[in-house]
């Protein structure tokens, strides 16, 4: 996550500092959008772990090679008497990358690898190219996803609490740009991640459940054609 | 004798009056100037266009960027938020930047205020046109997770504009955001290199800030390697700061070189110490140099002085031609040897100055600067000689050295023996040989970087620097004028639709336009005329729960924003980027910088650009190399002209035929150099082409020697042997400088000058040969 909290925020960033030189797309430095935070969220749980210690859950976490299940995404607006539902199904891969198959009320297939953020439209997967930033940064998502947590501590407070079969884990931002996007966010599960509310500076929150995780040792066909092509 | 006691006293109180004023211009610092640009000919005398040139030339001059590396990302920003609190500690620098701490509730204001008029012509286009597509993409944002969080609430914006907004920024091409420290950081090469950009209180023209950003750097740089990490910086105060290192480097060479040589010289071949007092004349003429120079242009450009330095060995000349008559005075009095040499001394010095003023017609300030410096230096070094030096030598009897009399005596001889076997005619024909075929081999080669002498680690880290950031400004960008700010954004989107076509091309790498930032108001009518029309589409948005009474307040709230103008945009941190592109109210109208990147083809820019109104491509570099081709023309003609002009100066004491023969040995002699030139491999450049404008006129005082043989040809010889060595001495040091300009210069007029020298005994008239 905090791969794609960069990707996402990098991306925002209108401008970059501008070299000596006269235009400089500089400028805008502000986070546009925090892109992809839930799903990333997921992948780097997996990785990431506390005492019972962040090495135990992270270790607990990237046991299985495949975790997947159904989700229910709500996305309460402090505007709106009723939170903003979608539902569908992912498949996460130790070895892959994510793959998000959002089922209602719209269909849309996202995945993230090694190449980025994909959109799956008519013509097969399209990466998005808003996102697609810079190699770097799926390298970087991708050192995250095998239990490299040191870029999460950077950006985040971590506090674990419970045991095994039920923790919670609450992330706090660290930095002052962060603060101003998030106030908090929590985690909890037990053998597999079961919940993950984040809390915005605005006051909406987005809370996805993934109440029915199974892992396996492998892929199915069907999703490692998804992910190979 | 009264004229020889008044003289030096005179030529005291002038010396007072010319120190008094050169303490009252140093008083406050020197008037030394290192700007390139002032050198180079002023190409534009459009106010507007000179404008929008500073503008762009300003972070140049003012900004460092410095990347800071380390293979692990924590310690390479520690580094940097290190080196930024030093730097500003050090109070050179107006801001140090190292993190965006980005103050996220103003830029959410600024989306809001800004959701008509700055969403994207993509975007205006996709709502007028397929109002549906607009609907169900923004439904799909709502629930795709990997579009993000909007910095602005869904609540306050059902419709997406702002998200929008915020993806049509000018994206960093490799440059991402740390959000745990807010540094910006790219990944190269294996490391993480964090940005780090500082702004200088002064520019780059001061003559100590370079020097000290370079020494602070320097340090830095210790620091850094010490810790495992590195830095690459580009700025264009690097290159001030290695010019001026360069600059005093080669003025102490030279300078230094040409004294030492010169002073080593008079030791020798008169054996007095008080000889070496021949000297004043060019400390006297450097005196002159400068204050004229000062008090014409205001300042004084390091490149003058380094250049300026060469003069040393033509203002001790002007003693030479009366020491070296000591050979054949006897017994040698200082008074008596001027007399006798007064006519040849004065025609020295008004040959020497046509040569120099010819230069100062050149279309460069440079060469001007250089031809007022050495004139005056020159005028002041004769005058020393004349009235103020005979004094000082006054009890001095001078009883030279026997050998280098000897020595011209051999040369002399040498020559006589030659003549006998193989007529002058033959000669000649010979030479135009030699001539003709290393002219065939010539070639010319002009452009602005002679100018510079940048050391190839700078270019290489500036490179290193575009490279890992991705950041490549080039020098040419186009100036657009309106009538009004609609008439300046319409004509601003005509060319912003041509240049996307080079950059869908891969010809043109990106472009900053403030039509991509703001639209027109008229645009911005029509964009809410469209919004109007969203009511019949937005039915999928109310399917998933968007209450249409919120969708509906939030139409009339977009009706209540105000008509937002190029300047309310620019002031809101999305504007900062795009601000120095806004020239603003100018005289009739309105203008804008359209800035340009990663270029490769100037003609194709030139080609897209025809035939739109108000837009000019401003190509400074191209103009000025187009420029140095023609002035070599025009130099050719100056170069004719000053002779002519010495002809007619040389016609009064010499008759024609007597002045026609010594005007044509230096022509002869600067031809012979280009044929030197061509068979070095040298190229000609414009600055070998003034360099034999000097020739010319140096060259000549050694025919005049030669032709009036005062003392017998060999003590003629040896006189100009003498000169023609001190001059030398100073010109062929200038020739090792590591600026090309310099060097192909300082080449041109030593090749050119051995060639006067070897020609010089031709000058004498047969009659006088055998007599």
């Amino acid at each position: 996550m905090s791969a794609a909290l960069r990707t996402g925020i990098a991306g925002l960033f209108a401008g970059k500092p501008a070299p000596t030189g006269t235009a400089k797309p500089v400028g805008a430095g502000l986070p546009a959008k925090v892109p992809a935070l839930l799903a990333l969220l997921l992948l780097f749980i997996s990785p990431l772990a506390m005492a019972f210690t962040l090495d135990d859950l992270q270790k607990q976490l990237s046991e299985p090679a495949v975790v997947s299940g159904p989700f229910i995404q709500e996305k309460h607006l402090r505007a709106l008497p009723q939170p903003l539902t979608s539902k569908g199904r992912f498949v996460l891969a130790r070895d892959h990358g994510l793959l998000w198959l959002l089922q209602s009320p719209l269909r849309q297939d996202y995945r993230i690898d090694a190449q980025g953020i994909a959109r799956r439209d008519l013509s097969g997967w399209q990466t998005l190219p808003a996102r697609s930033a810079g190699a770097e940064q799926n390298r970087l998502f991708f050192a995250v996803l095998q239990g490299d947590s040191s870029g999460l501590q950077r950006d985040f407070e971590l506090a674990l609490s419970g045991d095994a079969a039920h923790w919670q884990l609450r992330l706090t931002p660290r930095s002052l740009l962060l603060k101003q996007v998030f106030t908090r966010i929590d985690i909890t599960g037990g053998r597999y991640v079961e919940r993950i509310e984040l809390s915005e500076t605005q006051g909406d929150s987005t809370v996805l459940r993934m109440p029915e995780s199974r892992g396996a040792s492998a892929l199915s066909d069907a999703e490692r054609s998804d992910f190979a092509d | 004798m009264p004229t020889e006691r008044l003289l030096p006293r005179l030529f005291a109180g002038l010396l007072l009056i010319m120190l008094a004023a050169a303490g009252w211009q140093w008083h406050r610092g020197a008037p030394l100037s290192a700007d390139l640009m002032t050198l180079v000919p002023g190409a534009t005398q459009d106010p507007l266009v000179k404008q929008a040139e500073q503008r762009m030339q300003e972070p140049l001059n003012r900004e460092l960027l410095v990347l800071v590396g380390h293979s692990q990302r924590e310690q390479a920003v520690a580094l940097a938020q290190h080196l930024a609190g030093q730097w500003q500690a050090s109070g050179l620098f107006e801001k140090v930047q190292w993190s965006l701490q980005t103050d996220l509730q103003t830029l959410r204001s600024q989306l809001l205020q800004g959701r008509v008029a700055m969403l994207s012509t993509h975007d205006r286009q996709l709502l007028a046109e397929q109002p549906d597509t607009f609907v169900e993409q923004r439904l799909q944002s709502l629930f795709d997770p990997f579009a993000g969080f909007s910095l602005v609430a869904s609540q306050d914006d059902w419709l997406g504009l702002t998200g929008r907004i915020q993806q049509s920024q000018p994206k960093p091409v490799n440059v991402q955001l740390d959000t745990a420290s807010g540094a910006l950081v790219a990944e190269a090469d294996g490391q993480q290199w964090v940005l780090l950009r500082a702004r200088t209180q002064g520019n780059a023209f001061d003559m100590h800030l370079p020097l000290q950003v370079a020494d602070l750097l320097a340090r830095a740089r210790d620091d850094a390697s010490q810790q495992g990490a590195r830095l690459l910086a580009a700025s264009g105060l690097l290159h001030a700061a290695a010019g001026q290192q360069q600059a005093s480097r080669e003025i102490t060479w030279v300078g230094g070189g040409a004294t030492v040589g010169i002073l080593l010289l008079l030791l020798l071949a008169f054996r007095r110490w008080r000889v070496l007092l021949a000297f004043v004349p060019v400390l006297v003429g450097m005196l002159f140099g400068s204050v004229v120079c000062v008090a014409l242009f205001g300042q004084m450009h390091v490149m003058t002085l380094v250049l300026g330095s060469s003069l040393i060995g033509v203002a001790v000349d002007y003693p030479l031609h009366y020491l070296s008559k000591s050979w054949s005075l006897h017994p040698w009095r200082s008074w008596p040897a001027v007399r006798l040499t007064l006519p040849g001394l004065s025609l020295s010095l008004a040959t020497s100055c046509i040569g120099y003023l010819a230069l100062a017609f050149t279309p460069f300030p440079a060469l001007t600067q250089i031809a007022a410096f050495s004139a005056a230096g020159l005028v002041g070094a004769y005058l020393s000689a004349v009235c103020l030096l005979p004094a000082l030598l006054g009890g001095v009897e001078l009883r030279p050295a026997r050998w280098p009399l000897r020595v011209a005596q051999w040369l002399t001889e040498l020559r006589a023996g030659l003549l006998r076997r193989v007529p002058s005619a033959a000669l000649l024909a010979l030479l135009v040989l030699f001539c003709a075929a290393g002219l065939w081999r010539l070639d010319s080669r002009n452009d602005v970087r002679q100018w510079v002498g940048s050391p190839p680690h700078l270019l290489e880290e500036a490179q290193a620097v575009a490279r890992i950031t991705g950041y490549q400004p080039t020098s040419q960008f186009y100036l657009v004028r309106g009538a009004d700010p609609q008439q300046l954004l319409e004509r601003l989107a005509a060319l912003s639709e041509k240049l996307d076509e080079l950059v869908d091309l891969g010809k043109l790498k990106g472009y900053m336009s403030l039509d991509r930032l703001v639209a027109s108001s008229a645009e911005q009518a029509r964009t809410l005329q469209a919004l109007d029309r969203l009511p019949g589409h937005w039915q999928p948005l109310l399917a998933q729960g968007v209450p249409e009474t919120a969708l509906l307040a939030e139409l009339k709230q977009l009706h209540q924003l105000p008509i937002q103008s190029i300047d309310d945009v620019l002031a809101g941190p999305l504007g900062e980027a795009w601000r120095p592109l806004w020239l603003g109210q100018v005289d009739q109208g309105v203008a804008a910088i359209v800035s340009l990147q990663g270029l490769n083809d100037t003609a194709l820019l030139r080609l897209q650009s025809e035939g739109l109104p108000g837009v000019q491509l401003v190509d400074r570099l191209g103009e000025l190399n187009q420029l140095f081709a023609a002035t070599q023309v025009s130099a050719a003609e100056l170069k004719l002209l000053s002779c002519a002009l010495i002809l007619v100066l040389l016609v009064l004491p010499f008759g024609l035929r007597g002045a026609l023969r010594i005007v044509a040995l230096p022509l002869l002699a600067a031809l012979c150099s280009l044929a030197l030139l061509g068979w070095l491999g040298q190229p000609l450049t414009l600055f070998s082409l003034f360099g034999l404008l000097l020739v010319t006129a140096i060259g000549v005082d050694y025919a005049i020697l030669m032709h009036e043989r005062v003392g017998g040809e060999a003590v003629s010889l040896l006189g100009t042997l003498l000169a023609a060595l001190t001059t030398w001495l100073s010109f062929g040091l200038l020739a090792l400088s590591s600026t090309p300009a310099v060097s192909n210069f300082g080449l041109a007029v030593s090749l050119g000058l051995a060639m006067s020298f070897i020609l010089a005994p031709w000058a004498a008239s047969r009659e006088g040969a055998h007599s």
